[in-house]
């Protein structure tokens, strides 16, 4: 653990922009937005809460050349790899599902692969809480445990900082200079302001009735019913914002570039709600009604990813929340799902 | 797999030949730009440049590396583009995906063979594998049916294979406009189950066609006294990237590009939604 002078840390990153595009959060009324980093303008916000996008989007793009012609390899438009500073938990979370998606089995996908190797995560403690965050239901804690290259946490006049890999070693080794020595005081402060954003986020889930994670177990099986489902989705719109703001959802479509002469096969994020999602080419859809489709997004998230990956494909960051324009609220489903809200 | 770094990059593929099979379904036979091999019962993404991709499983012999065949029905935006295509067109394939059949676990047993419709073209492909293996079968049967006789799907091998030793074959159709056009069984295919001589207990049976054609003939074999750990069956689901990742296909826990296309049923029983 270091300690990083808040002046040093803007050195810091004016040399990290060198070799990576910098990305770091800034506020715009009053949401924090990822913005390239430019040496003139310290008016970033590392701490707080996270950002309106979800981390993903750095790592499986919203739209990608997956490949060209009938070349062999990867289609490459090297660019210089990335740097995400101000990441939390929650968007960490989503790697544990994006990488169990993209880099476990047979085939692992070459171009997530590229960019976890190459792209480098400098992530934040939150220091404060907006409604929407329930990440501690989910079994996180505000603040970064793992999947970061170095962590920061924002104390008085600087930060501390923690290293998460070789990768975030080399980069506190090649600028030794900037770097302190932590005091006993600086541990104490950041466990304070630790505790506080804790005590928030609980204050959150008893506020809106928020089943704990281990509650959640066969739930979607036991609560399968369309009459249960129906209601979910009765607002819904089918717009799909929910699985695209969302942390671990990864489902993608592969299209073509409409030129026969110069192919190209693109990938675009895709969403489960869209009523064509699962069909086939003969028109038979396993999932024809609305209901069916939210009940599978919350299946995939809440009974599929439990099953194979031992967790809930869920990081509690209450994206989706803010962004359904039917107030669909994973909160109060995941309330009745467990039976203690109706 | 030509490409093991990409396995979204597409093999150069060119037609050799378009065969005109029923009003509705056509065979094209493909030469990959590089040797390609695949076990019976997986599947291959077939590209129309420009126009997108299908999950197609071939209805060759797998023992052939230089070429491949594949049987399409008409049903779709890219299988009408596919139906479009002419001698010496370029093409493209991805793959090969999936489990495909588990023929090693074939041997010793009573193999029936159960084809519906276009679920011949996977068929005919599983059919020439355990036909090169037939000495190390127990029994192998065949039972397909088809719609009409116009309808039906390699009518002329598959009536070659009534005569061929060693094999029980019975072929029907759901309905003849004129006798005459037909001098086998009229009826669905679960008509000609009832005759199976075989150990019912032990016997394995493989399943392929039309997802309706599925569930009654799975129902079928069931009363019949199979055990469900010995029925395999092809899903048709909404495949497209080939390698679990696009999320598409998922049937409970699994995919159906990685993890089938070809399933035990009772690996899958208790998903409601893998008749649809």
């Amino acid at each position: 653990m270091y300690f990083l002078p808040k002046q040093n840390l803007h050195i810091l990153l004016n040399k990290l922009n060198n070799k990576y595009t910098v990305y770091i959060p800034e506020k715009k009324n009053n949401t924090l937005y990822y913005t390239l980093f430019a040496s003139d303008d310290d008016t970033y916000t590392i701490n707080e809460v996270r950002a309106c996008e979800p981390l993903k989007a750095f790592f499986l793009k919203a739209r990608e050349k997956v490949s060209e012609n009938f070349k062999a390899g990867a289609p490459s438009d090297h660019v210089k790899p990335l740097c995400i500073v101000g990441a939390k938990a929650c968007d960490l979370k989503g790697f544990k599902v994006q990488d169990y998606v993209f880099l476990t089995d047979e085939f692992s996908d070459p171009f997530y692969r590229r960019m976890r190797e190459e792209n480098l995560i400098i992530s934040a403690d939150c220091s404060t809480t907006i409604d929407t965050c329930f990440c501690m239901a989910l079994g996180l804690k505000p603040y970064p445990e793992n999947n970061f290259d170095l962590n920061l946490s924002l104390i008085e006049n600087g930060c501390m900082v923690e290293v998460g890999s070789d990768k975030g070693e080399a980069v506190v080794k090649n600028n030794k200079e900037l770097f302190q020595e932590v005091t006993q005081a600086q541990k104490l402060k950041r466990q304070q302001i630790r505790n506080h954003v804790q005590k928030e986020v609980q204050k959150n889930i008893k506020k809106h009735g928020i089943p704990l994670e281990g509650t959640l177990k066969n739930r979607i099986k036991k609560n399968y019913s369309d009459k249960f489902w129906n209601r979910e989705a009765k607002t819904c719109v089918e717009c799909g914002a929910c699985n695209t703001i969302c942390p671990t959802c990864h489902c993608f479509l592969l299209y073509d570039q409409g030129d026969a002469k110069k192919m190209a096969r693109l990938r675009i994020w895709d969403s489960c709600m869209i009523k064509d999602f699962a069909t086939v080419a003969g028109g038979a859809n396993p999932r024809p009604k609305l209901w069916m489709r939210l009940r599978n997004r919350f299946e995939k998230k809440f009974d599929f990813f439990p099953k194979v990956l031992g967790i809930n494909a869920c990081t509690g960051c209450g994206r989706c929340i803010t962004a359904c324009p039917a107030k669909i609220d994973i909160r109060k489903v995941l309330g009745r799902l467990a039976g203690i809200a109706r | 797999m030509h490409d093991n770094s990409n396995p979204y990059a597409i093999i150069k593929t060119k037609v050799l030949q378009v065969i005109t099979e029923t009003p509705a379904i056509k065979t094209l036979r493909l030469k990959p730009e590089i040797p390609f091999s695949f076990n019976t019962g997986q599947f291959i993404e077939l590209t129309v440049p420009g126009v997108g991709e299908a999950p197609l499983t071939p209805s060759s012999d797998p023992a052939k590396h230089d070429e491949i065949e594949v049987t399409i029905m008409r049903v779709g935006r890219v299988t009408e583009k596919i139906h479009q295509l002419k001698k010496s067109d370029t093409v493209g394939i991805r793959g090969p995906f999936g489990s495909g059949y588990p023929i090693e676990l074939f041997k010793g047993k009573e193999v029936i063979v159960v084809g519906g419709g276009c679920g011949f073209a996977p068929v005919r492909s599983l059919m020439y594998s355990l036909f090169a293996m037939s000495s190390e079968l127990k029994k192998l049967l065949f039972r397909g049916g088809c719609k009409t006789p116009q309808d039906f799907l390699f009518k002329e091998e598959l009536i070659g294979w009534t005569k061929q030793k060693g094999l029980d074959v019975r072929l029907t159709v759901d309905k003849i406009e004129k006798r005459g056009d037909w001098k086998y069984n009229v009826g669905l295919v679960t008509t000609i189950l009832d005759d199976l001589k075989v150990d019912k207990k032990q016997a394995l049976a493989i399943i392929c066609g039309p997802p309706i054609m599925m569930k009654f003939c799975t129902k079928k074999l069931l009363e019949l006294g199979f055990n469900e750990k010995h029925l395999y069956l092809s899903m048709e689901k909404n495949m497209s990237c080939g390698i679990g990742k696009c999320g598409h296909c998922r049937i409970g826990t699994y995919y159906a590009c990685k993890d089938g296309p070809v399933f035990r049923y009772d690996t899958i029983k208790n998903n409601e939604d893998i008749w649809e």
